[in-house]
């Protein structure tokens, strides 16, 4: 991982920043040190740009997901990177370090050092001592601490208990972030999940407001009779983007139970069908509507 | 015109004072790691501090366009309680070079016992160690023995001047603090410490170079907008605005810019003042008749 991730850095980050990160990975593997390890971790910020974001190659995007399926780096900062360099060394420590300086780290950590460290579980050893940790992480207030967890990451789906899972779901749709980025996000639906955005639906139409499209990705099939009605609504009531949606879960449904939805969804089971039309598609397009 | 307040303690703060600090054209602050006001028992409890200093206050300033640094230290009165004290060190080494963080502070004596002595030793050497500043905050009582031993102490230890602020000066301290080549800083705080006038006057003696205005506000009554206000005094005693931007931003950012963990491209495209709003009965100043009515008694005694 160290091997793909470094060059990564490398294409973005100044010189000597990288010969220091390089240095003190070798110092710290050759002689692990828990004060200077927590000089360089937080010392991250003295050397690479606070306003340098990594960039990607498809190459290397597909190298990375081929080794821990669904990790990504979209959004990250160098000091991310970096941090997460240095924790894939403290891995190589012996357990009970190791598990003492992540606990010391994410006790004492800013914003930045928080989202790193939840960024780096997927990578890491010993990752079911990681699952409370994370499931914590997700109460903060603060919405990078909770992307670095739920978007991109497939700690969650790999780890979380059903209940963690939903309860992890259902605050990203009230904070509004973007579902297509968790990872898992389709094999990790359930009944309970179902009925509970079924739930919510109700409450927000109940006051006059609405949900997101996307929370219906979350719904298993066959769909109840329940939200059979939910989906006639998005057709009576909702937008263009709900109509698509609506369609992408009828999609799924026995087409004898929901023929009588077809015909009003002519263009977006057609789209379906072609190809042109997915989750994915429908979700990127809610999270950047000019692009 | 933009200003830099080098001490304030936020957590003691509400967001009305963070709507007319960003309103009077305050751009960056540091929050100095200080005494609560009731003495902490329990070395968790600075770890929340230092926590909610580079975390949520941070965030919190941030919400009003405000750049939030501070600086990570054991206070002299808590370092009295040996056992708190030396906890406090062992967690100190976590902070210190996380982003953010421009020094080590508030640190230095209060009632000038052995055991405030040789926190105020360590710290020192911590600073060494990590390359950061120091923000000395020097005793209310026999002030000006007290500063002076406190020179004597870093220097004893090594620390170059040149990287120390020594705050709460007054008329009997600053010559000295000049002198052997450290930065002054003058906390504007009414009643106890000092009012805005001898500021002025101070100036008239010293000039600008290493003085530093700032307004220690924190739980006690103390003003927010200090710095703005003793601006505005400046002003209208006659000061050169060059002048008066030196000693409530340039000099203060000159100081902890050493940590490397502050410059101007942090606050890059904030609007800051138009610094004749200082002059003018204020009503050029953002954020309407509120901030005008607190600016407009810019005299603080
Ligand atoms: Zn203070």
């Amino acid at each position: 991982m160290r091997d793909l991730l470094f060059p990564i850095l490398a294409a973005t980050a100044p010189a000597p920043a990288m010969t220091w990160l390089g240095d003190t990975v070798r110092e710290q593997e050759s002689a692990f040190q828990k004060r200077p390890f927590y000089y360089a971790f937080s010392g991250v910020s003295r050397h690479f740009d606070k306003r340098g974001l990594i960039e990607v190659s498809e190459e290397r995007s597909q190298a990375l997901d081929a080794k821990v399926a669904g990790f990504s780096l979209e959004g990250w900062d160098q000091f991310r990177l970096a941090r997460v360099l240095l924790l894939l060394t403290l891995g190589k420590q012996e357990k009970t370090v190791f598990l003492e300086t992540i606990a010391a780290l994410l006790d004492t950590a800013d914003l930045r050092e928080a989202a790193a460290v939840y960024s780096a579980f997927p990578l890491l050893p010993h990752q079911e001592e990681f699952v409370e940790a994370s499931v914590d992480g997700l109460r903060s207030n603060i919405v990078g601490i909770f992307d670095s967890i739920a978007l991109g990451n497939p700690f969650p789906a790999a780890h979380f208990t059903a209940e963690a899972w939903n309860q992890m779901v259902l605050k990203a749709i009230f904070i509004n972030r973007p579902l297509y980025r968790i990872v898992g996000i389709e094999e990790r639906r359930n009944p309970d999940l179902s009925a509970a955005v079924s739930s919510l639906a109700h409450e927000r139409w109940a006051a006059g407001r609405t949900l997101t499209p996307e929370a219906w990705r979350n719904c298993t099939s066959p769909v109840s009779d329940r939200i059979l009605t939910d989906l006639e609504h998005l057709l009576d009531e909702g937008t263009a983007a709900d109509r698509e949606a609506a369609a992408l879960v009828i999609a799924r449904e026995e087409p004898d139970r929901v023929r009588h939805l077809h015909e009003q969804l002519e263009a977006e089971l057609d789209a379906i069908a072609g190809g042109s039309l997915t989750w994915d598609h429908l979700g990127e397009r809610l999270e950047s509507p000019i692009t | 015109m933009r200003f830099f307040d080098s001490h304030v303690h936020m957590v003691s703060r509400t967001t009305d004072d963070y709507q007319r600090m960003a309103a009077a054209g305050v751009t960056a602050i540091v929050e100095p790691s200080f005494w609560q006001g009731q003495p902490r028992t329990e070395a968790g409890t600075f770890k929340d501090y230092f926590n909610s200093l580079i975390g949520f206050e941070r965030f919190r300033a941030s919400q009003f366009g405000i750049q939030h640094y501070c600086t990570i230290g054991l206070n002299p009165k808590e370092a009295n309680n040996e056992k708190l004290a030396e906890a406090v060190m062992e967690l100190m080494p976590l902070y210190i070079c996380k982003e953010g963080v421009v020094g080590i502070g508030e640190i230095g004596f209060d009632d000038q016992t052995k055991a405030e002595e040789k926190y105020l030793r360590r710290q020192a050497l911590l600073a060494l160690e990590a390359d950061l500043p120091i923000q000395i905050h020097t005793p209310h009582r026999d002030k000006r023995a007290g500063t002076i031993r406190t020179m004597d102490v870093l220097e004893d230890v090594g620390v170059d001047p040149a990287k120390v602020i020594i705050d709460h000066n007054n008329e009997e301290t600053v010559r000295a603090v000049l002198d052997r080549g450290y930065w002054a800083a003058f906390t504007i705080y009414p009643h106890t410490k000092l009012g805005n006038q001898r500021m002025v006057e101070v100036m008239m003696e010293y000039g600008a170079e290493r003085i530093v205005v700032d307004s220690a506000a924190d739980w006690g009554i103390s003003d927010p907008l200090a710095v703005p206000k003793t601006a505005a005094l400046m002003k209208d005693r006659g000061i050169t605005l060059e002048q008066i931007e030196q000693v409530t931003y340039h000099n203060p950012l000159a100081a902890y810019g050493q940590s490397g963990q502050v410059s101007e491209e942090d606050w890059e495209g904030s609007a800051g003042i138009d610094p004749t709003a200082l002059f003018e009965g204020n009503s050029l100043l953002r954020g309407g008749m509120d901030v005008e009515s607190a600016m407009s008694q810019y005299l603080i005694e």
